[in-house]
């Protein structure tokens, strides 16, 4: 038994290497962002070592009096509304997916992820012709409708699998006790899958935060996303290396807080997961 | 399913889930339709942004495709895009999900941390990457030169850039497959955990045999959205290499862009993204397909 | 925590819901340009055009890439959302071919300002007898050495390519490389340096260009030659990764101090004489880039302000347009900005002009003023096809320049691609 232990040891000893380099991987690129938006524009690339205090605040200063910071709101307001909506239509639909026998639900799920697989290029024209003749371009109706398609097919597809896990005799109970397949789903199937459905909510959100694409094409200044906002920085004859920086840094720093609270949602459900 | 409930009830639940499904497939449907009919309009017509359209369908962009050369030359850059992209993104993310749930515990602020990588948009990621990758700026270099190290120069070959690429799309998209896997890991119970302990398997042994088989949804998962993805490969190869050295990191995509916007040929690249779409849709379907039985 | 999830994504979306109303003034267009010190600080001063007619102007700089995107889809769904858009010269033949710009020849005639205007570029946005634009700026291909490596090594300024070899080789370093110059693939990437070389060998695009045989001629021992040189400083007196080399490295390089010279356009090489931008900018002299055997043929870009042919009310923006290239309008943008490419000729006697750019540097202004003199109009092409050839070449020097082919076969490649793109 000590042996087993020891052996344990190393490997345990083994796992956190792997971990710690894996968060040096994660964090260099990060660590060089945060020093690059401090650095003044001419000596941004000079190692931090040769002028550890050639810093500055500009680049902060710069953003914050730039058109950057509505670009942020109006990210947040596209991701926010679209997940919300998304997750209200999705969960439902992942739901049936994982549970019912209906046989054409496997065409179902395969046609929401047809929208996803189509390369932008190829739609940009007819999309953008849609969007001109339905008066969508540069409202936030239009942008949330279109980032519909993207959070959808996500929340449907990790819904189902976290649906699947939640066993079938759960609800049949709850069916035969005489629950509606509404209240089923609402105060037993979905407890069961709140880890799954905190994720998706998650990466939904975050699909769009960082989405360039359909921001490209329907927005103009007035919805203008934070990744759109983030090219104009990079100009004819220059690229504005500490404002992308900052501007990256703003990108993450909301995203931060929202995460706290979701990801101590995630741990707490872990122990009334599955259990009921 | 020991006891089946009446037939009735069944036929009634059924109708209660399609009414659940219905509403998705709608949203996605109506905004989806029109977008894809054109784009198989476009691929058959002959629309030039310069020279406009003669009205003349037919299959000839997708009788050039079979002889285009470069073509032939942006599948291999997109296939090696894609393989070890999604490959490094699935094998990392779920190295962090398994490190971050079975060894560090809960260790609330990891999550966080590794999940920001996520929240940076593709085209600063980019440039980040960029910076990092070029000898002039990189303060990688920099610190391997205080040891006399030169550190070689990975944009001016092909691999290399590959590789550079490959980098950069990693560091974006590993959280992706990490917080997917994570989820199914909390999942899973752990009741399941003690009984094999129980049955006297070690730690290693019931992650193995228990844990990792209940994980391959997640798995597949994540490798479909991730591979749909990675056959959108622009805008790191846009600023990173602007598809060079030459042509070597011009995956499909990026050609189909050069194609429309460079070179007005609006129905060639649609011709281009049709081919695309269609292969991912056929292997997105058999994933699907792996996906349905394993999870019922 | 879950209520303040719900929440905080519900009132995104009634933020959402609350501000998607628009309100629109009488007077009013919409101007769409692409980040430049002019565009910039023409947008800072759009009150002014205001105040004088009345007219309110929406003036969105947007990245250039970005900027591409969304006036090629505003163009194609002729949707007339842009009053004034930002015209480079090397796009208006594809779209005058295209049917995207309205001409505005009358107009243009009827502006005071018109004689004021450098003869060269206005002429180049004339496209079988109309004008299709009105120029803002034209900016060059120049050069900036490091007088104290120079001296240090014992060698003066080079004059040709051929010089330059002979001087990088002298003060080429591990510390400090002689040379970088744009190097990825791209119309106006390495295809607005590479030419230079080319040009001052006597390699051509086409056989007779201004007399009208558009036959592709690039592969010829000139350009072979030329291409040789620019392979042969990059490759060998380059920093290390030269191969992939945009303006932005070149600029970084020189700032940190990695290079000695540097071959760019008016912009990134008035960055690098600036002692505000760059630590060894009085160090760093100016001048005009090296020539040839055929000559001294500095790089080109002209840019300019046109209307788009759906336009609503195409008078306002040629109202717009007079104002934003008139002396008073440029004297204000060059004194806020680094703007000193301006093609409103008076603006360069202004004193504080003179001044201005003198303080920079001594010989600013007299070099860019030499290099414009020398620079041919048709640098790159002026055709609608430039954008795909431009592309299609770019791709083949770069990789001769990246060792994945050789340079002969690289021309040879590139000649029949033009012929392919131009279907001859």
């Amino acid at each position: 038994m000590i042996d087993n232990t020891s052996s344990f040891r190393v490997k345990k000893a083994f796992g956190v290497t792997i971990m710690l380099v894996l968060l040096f991987f994660a964090a260099l690129p990060t660590v060089w962002v945060l020093i690059m938006s401090f650095r003044e524009q001419a000596e941004i690339f000079e190692p931090i070592w040769e002028s550890p205090l050639a810093v500055t605040l500009d680049n902060y200063r710069g953003i914050a009096r730039s058109d950057f910071p509505k670009a942020l709101l109006n990210s947040f307001i596209c991701a926010g509304s679209s997940t919300l909506l998304a997750m209200i239509v999705g969960v439902p639909a992942g739901f049936a997916l994982a549970k019912s026998r209906l046989s054409g639900k496997f065409y179902a799920s395969w046609l929401l992820l047809l929208l996803r697989m189509a390369p932008p290029v190829g739609f940009v024209i007819p999309l953008f012709l849609l969007y001109v003749n339905a008066g969508l371009i540069d409202t936030y109706f239009g942008l949330i409708v279109a980032y519909m398609t993207l959070t959808l097919p996500l929340i449907v597809w990790s819904m189902w699998n976290s649906f699947a896990q939640v066993p079938d005799e759960l609800i049949e109970a709850a069916i035969m006790d005489g629950a509606t397949l509404g209240k089923a789903f609402l105060q037993v199937a979905l407890p069961a899958a709140r880890p799954g459905a905190v994720a998706a909510a998650i990466l939904g959100f975050l699909i769009v935060w960082n989405d360039f694409f359909y921001a490209l094409i329907i927005t103009r200044s007035s919805t203008v996303t934070a990744p759109v906002a983030v090219m104009n920085f990079i100009s004819y004859d220059s690229v504005d290396w500490g404002s992308i920086a900052v501007a990256s840094i703003a990108l993450t720093l909301p995203i931060l807080p929202l995460m706290v609270i979701a990801n101590r949602y995630i741990v707490q459900s872990l122990s009334g997961a599955v259990k009921g | 399913m020991t006891s089946k409930p009446q037939p009735r009830a069944t036929a009634e639940l059924e109708r209660g889930y399609r009414n659940m499904l219905l509403p998705a497939v709608f949203a996605v449907g109506i905004f989806a339709i029109v977008p894809l009919a054109g784009m198989l309009a476009l691929s058959f017509s002959d629309y030039h942004l310069i020279r406009g359209t003669n009205w003349d369908f037919g299959f000839k962009n997708f009788v050039r495709l079979v002889s285009d050369k470069r073509l032939m030359g942006s599948v291999y850059a997109m296939s090696v895009l894609s393989f070890f992209g999604v490959l490094t993104q699935v094998l990392i993310g779920a190295a962090i999900a398994v490190g971050l749930s079975k060894i560090v515990g809960k260790w609330r602020l990891g999550r966080v941390l590794f999940l920001l990588p996520y929240a940076v948009p593709h085209v600063a990621v980019a440039l980040i990457w960029l910076s990092l990758f070029t000898p002039t700026l990189s303060p990688i270099n920099a610190f391997f030169d205080l040891f006399g190290i030169t550190v070689p120069s990975f944009l001016t070959t092909q691999n290399g850039a590959l590789f550079a690429i490959v980098m950069a799309d990693t560091w974006t998209n590993f959280p992706f497959a990490m917080l997917i896997i994570l989820a199914a890991l909390q999942g899973i119970s752990p009741d399941l955990d003690e009984a094999a302990a129980l049955d006297g398997a070690t730690r290693v042994q019931s992650f193995f045999y228990v844990t990792l088989p209940l994980l391959i949804p997640a798995f597949l998962m994540v490798t479909l959205f991730r591979f749909i993805d990675s056959l959108k490969h622009f805008p790191m190869i846009f600023v990173m290499t602007k598809g060079g050295p030459g042509r070597s990191t011009q995956a499909t995509n990026y050609y189909a862009y050069i194609q429309t916007f460079q070179n007005s040929n609006v129905a060639y690249g649609a011709a281009i993204a049709v081919t695309l779409f269609i292969v991912a849709a056929i292997i997105s379907f058999y994933v699907a397909r792996l996906n349905q039985r394993i999870t019922s | 925590m879950k209520r303040l999830l719900t929440t905080l994504l519900s009132a995104s979306l009634f933020a959402g819901v609350a501000a998607t109303t628009t309100v629109h003034a009488q007077d009013e267009i919409n101007v769409v340009m692409f980040g430049m010190p002019y565009t910039k600080g023409l947008q800072a001063i759009a009150g002014d055009f205001e105040k004088e007619t009345g007219i309110k102007a929406n003036i969105d700089v947007i990245g250039q890439d970005v900027f591409e995107n969304r006036i090629t889809l505003s163009f194609t769904g002729n949707t007339g959302d842009i009053d004034v858009v930002h015209t480079p010269v090397i796009q208006v033949q594809r779209w005058v071919a295209a049917d995207w710009l309205k001409p505005i020849t009358a107009e243009v005639d009827a502006m005071a300002v018109k004689s004021d205007i450098m003869a060269g570029p206005l002429d180049a946005y004339k496209i079988n007898g109309e004008q299709w634009a009105v120029p803002y700026m034209a900016a060059t291909g120049l050069m900036t050495y490091r007088k104290d490596i120079l001296e240090a090594a014992g060698v003066e300024v080079p004059q040709t390519w051929e010089e330059m070899l002979a001087v990088a080789a002298k003060v080429h370093s591990d510390e400090t490389a002689a040379i970088a110059m744009r190097a990825v693939p791209g119309q106006g990437f390495n295809m607005f340096i590479f030419p230079m070389v080319m040009r001052a060998y006597g390699g051509k695009f086409f056989e007779d260009y201004t007399a009208g045989d558009l036959t592709p001629a690039i592969n010829s021992p000139e350009t072979l030659e030329a291409l040789n040189v620019y392979m042969k400083l990059l490759n060998e007196y380059g920093p290390q990764g030269a191969g992939n080399f945009n303006f932005a490295e070149v600029q970084a390089a020189a700032q940190n101090g990695q290079i000695t010279f540097a071959v760019e356009g008016t912009g990134i090489a008035a960055s690098l004489v600036d002692p505000d931008k760059s630590k060894f900018a009085d160090k760093t002299g100016i001048t005009l880039p090296p020539g040839g055997p055929a000559g001294r043929s500095p790089a080109i870009a002209v840019h300019g302000l046109g209307i788009p042919a759906s336009a609503k009310n195409p008078e306002l923006s040629a109202k717009f347009i007079e104002w934003a290239v008139s002396a008073e309008t440029m004297t204000k943008i060059a004194l806020a900005q680094p703007f000193s490419n301006f093609t409103t000729q008076s603006v360069a006697q202004n004193e504080e002009v003179i001044a201005k750019y003198s303080k920079v540097h001594p010989d600013f202004l007299a070099v860019q003023a030499e290099a414009l003199n020398l620079a041919v109009g048709h640098y790159r092409p002026l055709l609608p096809e430039w954008p795909a050839l431009g592309q299609a070449i770019g791709e083949n020097i770069n990789g001769a320049l990246n060792g994945l082919m050789s340079p002969e076969e690289a021309l040879e490649a590139a000649e029949q691609e033009m012929r392919d793109i131009l279907g001859l």
